[in-house]
């Protein structure tokens, strides 16, 4: 059974779709991770699945359940919204005793997601002495608070150290494989690439990609990245590598050439034979960033032209 | 529901914001019971429709109800300051983004408001008693210095008390509902406060200039009667019909605002 489902999802605000039609199927269990430029629609499609804002068009349920009453699955659900909200003045502790009071839980659960996120110790101190990573752990106790089968976390390693980005990896994994579904929306790409198991990419409201890590990675492309032994040479060589029928980009002083391992030693004799030695020869393969900005745009320039067709405008 | 209040009133209790709002209760009993004893006893009198406080005449003050006549004359100022603190506690789920998590986790926002109206009423119950405490302690030796007869105090003390609390309490909590209101509309604090002291200050105080302009009907004027268990003017029924009625439409405004309009920030 899917998690959540969408089917032809559309919020407009004013004259910006918002989100465009979005159907997809979230699996249950695992992490999954969603991603998509700024403005792409992410924050619109947790705030709609949440009941915090009612979609245009369309239909979404989550645990089974339709949106339209998200009661019925609200004590179901944990949710991190975009950097952590809570009262200032109060304690960590008293924060989380007044969402779990809300939430009608017991209140052993608040020591035992303080232990989870590591703030044992720190939870008497008001939340306005909180470095932003131990507010983030705090945002994470609170979604963790109902111990929730479906857990959306936006940009849940937002502030943290290292260490910190480590252990609530290792925690979302966790809570994926012991049978819970996470969902987690964040621009930290390798975070994404590291943690999740399915993978959803949004672009101006409407679906790019939704499946398998493993079959997004399918996608990369190896590169070998060759340097000429002197750099005044590097667009001599590259004219004589795309004479001779190979795929080259320039990319800092280093050309990058499409093309398996296996040829490196064909790439090397062309060089020499074009009269170049080469100074680097390396392989290099895509990572999950490169393919996202070939799917969603490179520049901010791209993103605004996209954006301007997907909604008719003309971008200035 | 209860789950919900107890959520609220657990973060209504910050110990800072608690002292505020009942200091300020306390220094404005204080300051305008000292005021009220030296203008009654001295004979003087505020011009009619000043702004914020009614003094009683010298006849009233010695009069059983004398003791909590304080509590009326201050109304207004107790009442902007309810209405400061139900803005304040309205806005800053907005202004902290703690609206998102109470939303994503009782969707059901009729709960969280009736439960914050409720929760925000219980921490006034409070803040009605320090300022009627605070009322005794200062008008008593005030009263005595100033030679005041204080006789007929004793007379009925628990009915007087009883009585002049209930009213400020229900004049401070509509006080307090239109402060939620404007803060749902607004989404800021400081945008209520700043209408609720404006308006009273201003707007009221220009239409009680206008002659031709019946005045008895305006909040201030209104919630003043009330806390006063009645006036002159307007006897205690109608003021708290009405009151009730500008209650009654706050709430609803708020309602239809904190149900239907999207959490977006």
């Amino acid at each position: 059974m899917a998690i959540i489902t969408t089917t032809g999802l559309t919020r407009r605000f004013g004259p910006i779709t918002a989100l465009d039609g979005l159907t997809l199927d979230l699996p249950t269990a695992g992490v999954i991770g969603l991603v998509g430029p700024n403005g792409s629609g992410k924050s619109t499609l947790i705030r709609i699945l949440l009941g915090l804002i009612r979609p245009t068009e369309g239909a979404a349920t989550v645990l089974g359940l339709p949106i339209t009453n998200p009661a019925e699955y609200a004590a179901r659900v944990g949710v991190l919204i975009e950097s952590p909200a809570f009262v200032p003045g109060l304690s960590a502790r008293a924060n989380l005793v007044s969402l779990a009071r809300l939430r009608g839980l017991p209140l052993a659960r608040v020591d035992a997601v303080l232990t989870q996120v590591g703030l044992n110790g720190r939870d008497g101190e008001p939340v306005k002495r909180f470095s932003l990573g131990m507010k983030q752990r705090l945002g994470i106790a609170a979604a963790l608070l109902s111990d929730p089968e479906l857990l959306i976390l936006d940009e849940p390693t937002n502030g943290l150290d290292p260490a910190g980005i480590v252990e609530i990896r290792e925690l979302l994994r966790d809570l994926g494989r012991n049978g819970r579904t996470v969902v987690v929306s964040s621009h930290q790409l390798s975070e994404i690439e590291a943690v999740c198991d399915h993978l959803v990419v949004i672009r101006f409201g409407k679906l790019v990609f939704s499946g398998p890590m493993a079959e997004m990675l399918k996608r990369t492309r190896e590169h070998i990245d060759i340097a000429p032994e002197h750099a005044g040479d590097t667009d001599r060589l590259a004219a004589a590598l795309t004479e001779d029928g190979w795929a080259v980009a320039v990319v800092d002083d280093v050309l990058r050439v499409t093309a398996s391992i296996s040829r490196s030693a064909d790439l090397n004799r062309a060089a020499t034979a074009a009269g170049v030695t080469l100074r680097r020869l390396e392989l290099a393969q895509d990572n999950l960033e490169e393919i996202f900005l070939e799917m969603t745009g490179r520049t901010d320039g791209e993103l605004a032209s996209g954006r301007a067709a997907a909604n008719g405008t003309v971008a200035a | 529901m209860i789950g919900a209040i107890r959520s609220e009133l657990t973060r209504l209790t910050q110990p800072r914001h608690l002292l505020t709002w009942f200091g300020l209760m306390a220094l404005f009993a204080a300051m305008v019971n000292t005021i009220m004893v030296t203008f009654v006893s001295g004979g003087g009198s505020l011009p009619p429709g000043a702004p914020g406080v009614a003094f009683p005449t010298l006849a009233q003050m010695e009069s059983p109800s004398g003791l909590m006549s304080g509590l009326a004359a201050a109304s207004s100022m107790f009442g902007v300051v309810t209405l400061s603190f139900w803005a304040l506690a309205t806005a800053t789920d907005y202004s902290s983004g703690l609206i998102r998590l109470l939303v994503a986790a009782e969707p059901r926002r009729w709960r969280l408001l009736a439960a914050k109206v409720v929760a925000l009423a219980l921490v006034t119950a409070v803040a009605t008693t320090v300022a009627s405490i605070v009322n005794v302690l200062v008008v008593m030796p005030a009263a005595g210095a100033a030679g005041i007869a204080t006789t007929a105090w004793g007379t009925d003390l628990l009915n007087v008390v009883a009585s002049a609390w209930l009213h400020l309490y229900v004049a401070v909590c509509v006080w307090g509902v239109i402060g939620l209101a404007i803060a749902t509309l607004a989404r800021s604090a400081a945008v209520a406060i700043s209408v609720g002291v404006g308006y009273l200050l201003v707007v009221e105080s220009m239409v009680k200039m206008l002659k031709d302009v019946p005045s008895d009907w305006l909040l201030g004027t209104t919630l003043g009667a009330v806390a006063s268990g009645g006036t002159s003017a307007v006897s205690f029924g109608a003021a708290l019909t009405l009151a009730l009625g500008y209650a009654a439409f706050g709430l609803v405004a708020a309602g239809v605002v904190y149900i239907r309009r999207d959490v977006t920030d």
